[in-house]
């Protein structure tokens, strides 16, 4: 099993790279334009998968990966599937910080099942989960910002930050369903 | 740590240049450099991370890929950390561990923080009196400022003493206020009192009073009495009472329209 693992490689000088995963890559080719547009002072590159593992013929070119971002699309089924499988080639070493997983299409009519079983993926991984906008350039603005914000984070370039302290405080917490009896 | 004191005199210099444009009022100069100082701190005297983009210079450049590597490194070896001392342990036992690490973490950071800003505090008021015994004209202009901002020290601390003044004047006032609101409040119950105090001795006024009023009832009812029997004696006996004086006289007094106390 060729697992993704963190630190098996060196790291660039002056550099940051993040994976998106989506299972039907439409999101992520916007979002990648977005984030590579950003004004950032390091060389950001963006890799795209469909799923993991990875193809091994790029397996020496490939740079040693900062942050991981599982994008997954609500309406379809096969989305969420996907990205439960390719956690499993996925090492735990990423789990500490260096993995985000982001929800499209939340505001269509979906069954709540889903969104919940994500929420509780989410929080089970310790992991920061953010709903992203595909529709509007605002919002895939908005997403870039925010996955920007961790991949610096990740990368290094925060002083006194880690990825690590950074899971501690961004990692999703299921609301409990007290929560939301108290609401009236 | 050379490079936190590099970065440092590197932004001192860029805020102290700010002076020299004496143009501006020295009060305009004086926010700008504490917004200056302050943008500084809030960055922790370290190098800007979002950055500005093609035009950075490249001592700022080289600094801040040498702190991406540092922090890099630490992760890697924190990696190694972990895996040199693996143990096996309970989910919830970690997170429980977890929670307290992380508040540990906290409050050392905090403290870092804290102390790393009473030093460039310190440094930079040692920077300031070292600037301030020189000679050129940026001395002049901190001087002139530190005189105004003595002048204006002294003027705050004279109107303050005024504005404690005028307030224990208040004070007094108040208290003599107060004092009399008592006093009128003690003389109000005492006539309340003395007005209920009345009572047993205007009780015998009452009664005598009521006696004379029931006497002077009958002895009026007696009178009227009286009157209408004379009145019907006069008119029975059909006897011309206007030639008589002395007749006249008192059928006079008969026609009183008497008042009764009906």
């Amino acid at each position: 099993m060729s697992l993704l693992k963190p630190f098996s490689k060196t790291p660039e000088i002056n550099g940051a790279n993040i994976l998106l995963v989506e299972n039907e890559e439409q999101f992520q080719q916007c979002l990648a334009e977005t984030i590579v547009l950003q004004n950032m002072n390091v060389n950001v590159n963006v890799r795209l998968a469909r799923s993991l593992p990875l193809p091994m013929e790029n397996e020496k070119s490939r740079p040693r990966i900062d942050l991981v971002v599982f994008i997954i699309n609500l309406t379809s089924e096969a989305s969420f599937k996907s990205a439960e499988t390719s956690l499993k080639y996925l090492d735990p070493g990423y789990f500490l910080g260096k993995v985000c997983f982001v929800v499209t299409k939340a505001r269509s009519a979906v069954p709540p099942e889903r969104l919940i079983a994500v929420r509780k993926l989410a929080a089970s991984l310790h992991c920061p989960l953010l709903y992203a906008e595909d529709q509007t350039t605002e919002g895939v603005t908005t997403t870039a910002h925010r996955l920007l914000a961790i991949l610096r984070v990740t990368a290094g370039l925060i002083p006194m930050a880690t990825s690590l302290y950074l899971s501690t405080l961004t990692c999703y917490t299921l609301p409990s369903d007290t929560d939301q009896l108290n609401f009236d | 740590m050379r490079n936190c004191v590099l970065v440092f005199s590197e932004t001192q210099k860029k805020i102290l240049t700010k002076t020299n444009s004496f143009k501006m009022d020295p009060m305009d100069s004086l926010e700008n450099l504490a917004s200056g100082l302050e943008t500084v701190a809030v960055n922790r005297f370290q190098t800007p991370t979002v950055g500005s983009g093609p035009n950075e210079s490249p001592a700022i450049e080289i600094l801040r890929i040498k702190e991406q590597m540092s922090n890099q490194c630490f992760e890697m070896a924190v990696k190694l950390q972990t895996g040199e001392s693996s143990r096996f342990c309970n989910t919830s036992d970690a997170e429980k561990d977890l929670a307290d690490y992380t508040n540990a973490l906290e409050e050392a950071k905090i403290t870092h923080f804290n102390q790393s800003l009473a030093l460039h505090r310190m440094q930079v008021w040692h920077a300031i009196s070292e600037k301030l015994k020189q000679r050129d004209p940026e001395a002049e202009a901190m001087r002139g400022l530190t005189i105004r901002c003595l002048d204006l020290c002294s003027q705050i601390k004279t109107n303050q003493q005024k504005s404690f003044e005028l307030q224990d004047e208040i004070t007094v006032l108040q208290k003599q206020r107060l004092d009399l609101k008592r006093l009128t409040h003690e003389k109000m119950k005492e006539m309340e009192e003395l007005k209920k105090r009345e009572h047993p001795e205007s009780e015998k006024y009452r009664n005598v009073l009521q006696k004379g009023q029931s006497n002077l009832e009958k002895y009026q009812r007696i009178v009227t009495i009286t009157q209408n029997v004379l009145r019907g004696i006069i008119i029975a006996s059909k006897v011309n009472w206007r030639n008589e004086p002395k007749l006249r006289d008192i059928a006079m007094t008969l026609d009183d329209i008497l008042i009764s106390d009906e």
